[in-house]
């Protein structure tokens, strides 16, 4: 796998201080040219045994780093699979990765890069929901299929939906769906939102919003935190002033972390129920066990009771001995799940032609087996997000094993968490107005 | 009211002290050397990563003594000394490397502590790894305090108690000891300072040393809040420079004033209006060197304390 890196933009702002990027764009960042193209028709046809480039466009550096890393480690799982088949419609795949460094204008330039200088077929990758909104513009742009696997905005499969892209995660509004009702009977009904202050943060709150004030709860406050927070004190304090009886936190990635941290040191995991909407596997692991409070939602855990697990966790372990999250979560999963995907449907379309290839994920079906979950998934043609089992976990106090950190306290079927605000909020591009794109 | 207000302008004076500590060994050096480290954030992360593998050694239990099975309130209170020790001797190497760069233009001090911060920082992710770590700390220091209604962690006030310390044993030291007295003398006139027959070179080596070791000592402090991984000296950097330029480059009382004024500024709007809180202390500074350019204390030197 070829690699490409950048310099992160915590450097680039220092060098603004000093009065030294003009040197340093040279040094670091030269922007590539561009276009212009107004029509984005087909590549040559290829040569029969010309690779087929997959472009990852997965975060290296920022808040979603650990988690970007975990999704390339899944791609790549799918990749070297298909590969060791002998590839697809008898081409190998290749893969190259550029840091999109959790920043949606780095991914925007990253995918313009892959799909005119890399001739990339397909792009594969995002963490963040403004990266990803930001990746699929310029892949609708292209008519690019890109696979937004592990963002989890309702707006991805919502008003930011586009023809050329598919969400493989749950989102915001699955995993208020599964959650919000019970919350509300056990542990009260007065809310506060702790919401990452960005496109995630802000929908996934709105839809956890909506579901409590239609199970008859209330949301007292909401509090907003900056993006790269460290320092949760004023936060924390201000949740406190509101006296909730639950506190429905929408933050993610090292934030998530530092937040967990300093929640358990003023002990207000105790005496505030918290609910974490979602819980991404290298947020979470490598903490002690009492920072792992409250109730969460995830797609996989590694430790499901369910055919294939096992052999999948193994097999993670054998290929990639040397990383330091010794087994699988959600987040490599959903990587590693979607590139498979994406692959059956080429070899199934017996293209690469963008229209045949999305027909086939449009109508896409995997069995429960097939996705070591507890219920058949499939791809919903309206919105293009995976509709699949949502599970809701806490802290495992009663670990079989090392690493047995959740504890699944239920299993819901896709159709009881169905996001039925994209239904409507989504307004896909036609076939014909997607620019065909054959690489 | 004021009982809404009150643990927030705690948290504020709190949090300013932590961010005074931040700017110290930054401002050390600037004051003496006039070499702006772009290093200090690398040498806070090293601070950091070294005290971890000092309070949660990778050793088996019987290696070293049974150093591993020591009480952690032990291996804390050794890290937090030694780690400084250690990360301010390594510090030497990069004034070593600088004195190439004394008396030509700024830029070349500026980019090779850039790259040397470079080097750290992929020093660091080669030898620890990218993923987070926790810094463990004594049980006497975790827990929840009560003040009114609220509770802050205990951990708060007693990080904001060492970063006091750190603030009023450095003002002792230059103040109040003949090594203080020869650092003065030699930001304010090199030249004489020499031809009295004090080794500047290793005047310059000792301060620039102690600067780092500031740095190590806040990066270890501000672990349990920051979290430790490679890039957090970044996050360091960034405000402990702007703390300098809005307290007046070289002040000592300036970084400290400017601490607690950001730290202050940030803990309001972090509680009132959350999503401003980190602009919010650009917006100070835009606010501030508008109308006076060079900081609210703006001299020379450590001279000036």
């Amino acid at each position: 796998m070829s690699e490409e890196t950048r310099s992160n933009p915590g450097r680039r702002r220092l060098l603004k201080l000093t009065a030294l990027s003009a040197a340093t764009t040279g040094l670091y960042g030269v922007a590539p040219f561009f276009g212009p193209w107004q029509h984005h028709h087909a590549w040559a046809q290829t040569a029969q045994n010309k690779p087929i480039v997959i472009g990852l466009t997965m975060d290296a550096s920022g808040q979603y780093a650990a988690s970007g890393q975990m999704e390339r480690l899944g791609a790549m799982m799918a990749i070297r699979e298909f590969n060791e088949k002998g590839g697809v419609l008898g081409r190998p795949i290749e893969a190259i990765h550029i840091d999109t460094e959790t920043t949606p204008a780095t991914g925007s330039r990253v995918a313009e890069r892959m799909v005119t200088r890399n001739e990339a077929a397909f792009l594969v990758g995002a963490v963040h929901s403004g990266v990803a909104n930001a990746i699929s513009q310029v892949a609708q742009k292209r008519g690019v299929i890109f696979l937004n696997t592990n963002s989890s905005s309702p707006t991805e499969a919502g008003a930011n939906c586009h023809r050329t892209k598919f969400v493989w995660d749950g989102n915001g509004a699955n995993f208020s769906a599964a959650i919000i009702k019970n919350a509300i009977r056990v542990s009260g009904k007065n809310w506060v939102l702790l919401t990452n202050d960005y496109v995630w943060g802000h929908d996934t709150s709105k839809a956890t919003r909506a579901l409590v004030e239609a199970n008859g709860g209330r949301i007292i406050g909401e509090v907003l935190v900056p993006q790269n927070t460290r320092d949760f004190t004023s936060y924390l304090l201000r949740v406190q002033q509101m006296k909730p009886d639950v506190v429905a936190a929408a933050i993610g990635g090292d934030d998530q972390k530092a937040m967990r941290q300093q929640v358990i040191q003023a002990k207000l995991h105790q005496n505030i129920a918290w609910i974490n909407n979602q819980q991404d596997w290298p947020d979470v692991y490598g903490l002690g066990a009492e920072e792992i409070f409250g109730v969460f939602g995830t797609t996989w855990y590694w430790r499901l009771d369910l055919p294939g697990v096992k052999e999948f966790v193994a097999k993670y372990q054998k290929v990639y001995p040397g990383v330091a999250i010794r087994v699988p979560g959600n987040v490599y999963y959903n990587g590693y799940m979607a590139t498979r995907e994406l692959l059956n449907a080429v070899e199934k379309a017996g293209t690469t032609n963008n229209i045949a290839v999305i027909k086939v994920l449009e109508n896409l079906k995997v069995s429960a087996k097939d996705r070591m979950q507890n219920y058949d998934a499939y791809m919903n043609p309206t919105t293009h997000q995976m509709q699949q089992t949502i599970y809701m976990a806490s802290f495992n106090d009663k670990p079989a094993e090392k690493d047995d950190i959740y504890k699944i306290l239920s299993a819901v079927p896709p159709a009881e968490v169905e996001d039925k605000a994209a239904l409507t909020a989504c307004k896909l591009e036609s076939y014909a107005d997607t620019p065909v794109y054959e690489p | 009211m004021f009982s809404t207000l009150a643990p927030h302008l705690v948290n504020g004076l709190a949090l300013g002290l932590l961010f005074a500590l931040l700017a110290l060994g930054f401002m050390l050096i600037i004051g003496l050397m006039e070499t702006i480290n772009l290093a200090h954030g690398s040498f806070f992360a090293l601070g950091a990563y070294v005290a971890l593998t000092m309070a949660a050694p990778p050793l088996a239990p019987e290696a070293l003594g049974g150093y591993a099975g020591w009480p952690i309130a032990v291996r804390y209170a050794l890290a937090l000394i030694v780690a400084p020790v250690v990360v301010g001797v390594s510090g030497m190497v990069l004034e070593l490397a600088l004195r190439r760069t004394y008396g030509k233009d700024p830029l070349y001090g500026l980019l090779l502590t850039f790259g040397a911060a470079l080097v750290i920082e992929e020093a660091i992710r080669l030898t620890w790894g990218s993923q987070e770590r926790v810094l463990p700390l004594p049980p006497m220091l975790q827990g929840p305090v009560p003040f009114g209604d609220v509770f802050f962690a205990k951990y708060r006030f007693y990080a904001a108690g060492a970063a006091a310390l750190a603030i009023v044993l450095l003002w002792l030291l230059i103040e109040r000891t003949s090594i203080g007295a020869r650092i003065k003398a030699g930001a304010y006139d090199s030249e004489l300072v020499r031809a009295l027959g004090i080794n500047l070179p290793r005047l310059r080596l000792l301060v620039f040393a102690l600067g780092i070791a500031l740095a190590a000592f806040a990066g270890i402090v501000m672990a349990p809040i920051w979290g430790i991984r490679p890039q957090v000296g970044v996050d360091a950097v960034v405000p402990a420079f702007l703390i300098i330029v809005l307290g007046g480059v070289g002040s000592f009382w300036g970084a400290v004033l400017a601490g607690l004024l950001v730290g202050i500024v940030v803990g309001l709007t972090g509680a009132f209006a959350g999503d401003w809180a980190i602009v919010s202390m650009y917006i100070l500074f835009i606010a501030v060197v508008t109308f006076r350019a060079r900081g609210l204390f703006g001299r020379k030197s450590v001279l000036d304390v």
